[in-house]
């Protein structure tokens, strides 16, 4: 049990580069927290921070009331799997599992039942004579995760685990990481750049960028109002779209227009945007948010030619040209196009997002958040 | 129908890439082993010519034609070297026995035994040393970032740069002002300023081929640095840290230069020195010196069949990641 807080952490690396700029983060006791950006945003330097294979530059690092920063990982309890599992080539299944156990003392006939207990858990009770080299994929990540659990650790530390298996075993093994953490209670910090993965397994998700954060928030929190133009395009699959556009008014009521385009927008985006004053903004779509039936009067509309058809088996995603933009959307099997044609689509005005162009913020989040 | 609209390639641009026929393979065969067979012959034929003449008489190994196997193969060479402890060889006793009848002993002979001795210790020593210290230093550079971990690496390298015999003076200058001169330390202590900068650069590459997750994987486990380096990374470079063995081992075994500078009795000279000695003596015996380069490359051979399933990969470790 182990509640993390990052005080103005920054970790620069020789050579002047800075992986992470200030960080401020408490992770809560028990949670599972999913670090997620692109690569080299600075996530990995995170966890490793707090593993402690990475030394703090500025800042403080605390675990509960302590602080950490010059503890070293062997005297922390953390535990870690690594992406590309990282087991001893020289030993065992078993002796993998068991290492953690030895370093720290502990009694063999202890570490013989919790070694035992955790491959049965992995349904790996068969391999652990084997050496890793005799694992598949899947296998050795049970084995990480096995060698992880029996050390019964305040803090689970997992960067990427998953990104080295094929898709089918990803979400399978999705699924036991979340049981494992209902099982295991403990902290779990989690570093993905896999959105999806992100949004099945965190209780809150940090989405990071360039050494910074950019917003922290529940999964639906960060999908359903990201806070920039960067958390917006990180999340969704296929990403959101964007338009780029103008504010003007259309009858006393705020609307956005791109070309001959025209979006009215409902009273509770015109209020917000009062607030900002901004006329130079992107309007963002996601691909599901769009109507192909039931139109309403009056209601937001999105006209444009269809430019592709591809169905994915469950739906269909048609790519449309909007006003010179390029728009992709979800809709039903039902829905017939061809290339070519002019649809028009509604608009969900609740679900339309909003961005100041030259800064990428939402002009709908809580501003000052 | 359509098919005959298509181009129809001409019958010479098609290249047929079909199994070579049975001749060619035949014939690909017998160049390799007659080539393998000129490159082994020589390799070994000046190894085959001491061990064969070092069982011949002094009569024989003049012959003409040389025979490469001995018509009358003969022990008295081995054992006018086991022999000579018990014999001093003056000028007034140097025609005690002729060279050209075998069992002649030249004046140093007495020296032969101690100085594989000698040997030995040297090498072992630096042998035991060169893991002590390079090992360590392998690992830390390459394994720890630390500021000037590029400049560390770069300057252990260049110190070999420097040839060997440019060194002489100042290595003597500061061995005999340690009052280390005919002293066994002297030599390891300069085997060593030559060896491990050799064995560091071996290590480094070895241990940079191993994943950096498995010193993050073992901290995280529980192990310090130095668990790290003894329980995982140790255990996975035994190739390259038997290539170390070997090159350490070989470099003093056969070590000349610095040894005829350092040594200068019977105390502290090494195998190299005494076989040289040989050859300026009241005469040469061919036959004899022979016998001791067959004793002088025994622990060499035996050290490389122990450790024969690792050589390979340990010495072509360094090799492609440098």
């Amino acid at each position: 049990m182990a509640r993390i807080d990052f005080k103005d952490v920054t970790k620069r690396y020789a050579g002047d580069v800075v992986a992470v700029k200030g960080l401020n983060l408490e992770i809560r006791d028990k949670e599972f927290v999913v670090l997620l950006g692109p690569s080299g945003c600075g996530k990995s330097t995170t966890l490793n921070m707090i593993a402690g294979l990475e030394e703090v530059t500025e800042g403080e690092l605390w675990f509960d009331d302590q602080i950490v920063n010059a503890l070293p990982p062997h005297r922390r309890d953390v535990a870690m799997v690594f992406q590309s599992y990282a087991l001893y080539p020289h030993k065992s299944v078993y002796e993998n599992i068991a290492f953690g156990l030895r370093m720290r003392n502990i009694a063999s006939g202890e570490i013989d039942h919790r070694v035992r207990n955790a491959a049965a858990k992995l349904e790996i009770g068969h391999l652990l004579k084997r050496r890793p080299s005799q694992l598949s994929g899947g296998q050795r990540q049970r084995v990480a995760l096995g060698r992880a659990m029996v050390r019964q650790p305040a803090v689970f530390l997992m960067d990427e685990p998953l990104s080295n298996l094929d898709a089918a075993l990803r979400i399978s093994m999705r699924a036991e990481i979340k049981h494992l953490h209902t099982a295991m209670r403990t902290t779990f910090v989690y570093v993905t750049h896999d959105q999806a993965e992100a949004l099945t397994l965190a209780d809150r998700i940090i989405v990071m960028n360039d050494g910074v954060i950019q917003q922290i928030g529940t999964p639906d929190e960060i999908y359903e109002h990201p806070r920039n133009s960067f958390v917006a395009s990180f999340l969704g699959n296929p990403p959101i779209n964007y338009l780029a556009g103008a504010i003007e008014t259309v009858d006393g009521r705020p609307a956005f227009r791109r070309g001959d385009m025209r979006v009215i927008l409902p009273p509770s985006i015109a209020a917000r945007l009062a607030e900002h004053g901004s006329r130079d903004v992107m309007l963002g779509i996601r691909p599901e948010d769009v109507l192909a039936h039931g139109l309403r009067a009056g209601g937001p509309t999105l006209t444009g030619v269809v430019d592709s058809v591809l169905p994915v088996g469950s739906d269909r995603f048609l790519g449309l040209k909007v006003e010179g933009c390029d728009v992709f959307v979800r809709v039903d099997k039902q829905t017939l196009h061809r290339e070519g044609e002019s649809v028009t689509l509604g608009l969900v005005p609740e679900r339309l997002h909003l961005f100041d162009k030259p800064s990428g913020t939402s002009l709908l989040a809580d501003s000052a958040r | 129908m359509k098919a005959a609209a298509l181009p129809v390639a001409s019958a010479r641009s098609v290249q047929h890439y079909r199994a070579p026929s049975r001749l060619g393979r035949v014939a690909r065969g017998a160049l390799l082993a007659i080539a393998a067979i000129l490159f082994l012959a020589y390799i070994l034929a000046p190894m085959a010519w001491l061990v064969s003449s070092s069982f011949q008489s002094e009569h024989e190994i003049v012959s003409k034609p040389p025979h490469w196997l001995p018509h009358e193969p003969t022990l008295e060479n081995f054992a006018a070297i086991f022999a000579a402890p018990d014999q001093s060889v003056t000028y007034e006793t140097r025609r005690a026995t002729d060279p050209a009848s075998g069992g002649f002993i030249p004046s140093t002979a007495k020296n032969l035994l101690p100085a594989i001795g000698n040997s030995m210790i040297v090498a072992s020593a630096v042998v035991l040393l060169n893991l002590l210290v390079g090992v360590p230093a392998a690992y830390a550079m390459a394994k720890i970032r630390f500021r000037g971990r590029q400049v560390s690496i770069y300057g252990i390298l260049a110190t070999r740069v420097i040839p060997d015999i440019a060194l002489v003076v100042p290595f003597f200058l500061f061995i005999r002002n340690l009052g280390l001169l005919d002293n066994l330390w002297s030599l390891i202590i300069t085997y060593l300023a030559i060896t491990i900068p050799f064995s560091v650069f071996i290590l480094i590459s070895y241990f940079e081929s191993l994943p950096d997750d498995l010193d993050k994987a073992a901290r995280v486990d529980g192990c310090s640095r130095w668990q790290t380096l003894t329980k995982v990374y140790l255990p996975l470079s035994l190739p390259s840290v038997v290539a170390v063995v070997l090159f350490s081992f070989l470099s003093s075994w056969n070590e000349f230069l610095l040894a005829l500078m350092f040594t200068q009795t019977p105390k502290s000279q090494t195998l190299p020195i005494v076989v040289a000695s040989f050859t300026s003596d009241f005469t040469i015996s061919f036959s004899f010196i022979n016998a001791a380069g067959v004793l002088a490359i025994i622990p060499p051979v035996v050290l490389a069949l122990l450790f024969e399933r690792y050589i390979v990969s340990g010495l072509t470790a360094g090799a492609v990641k440098g």
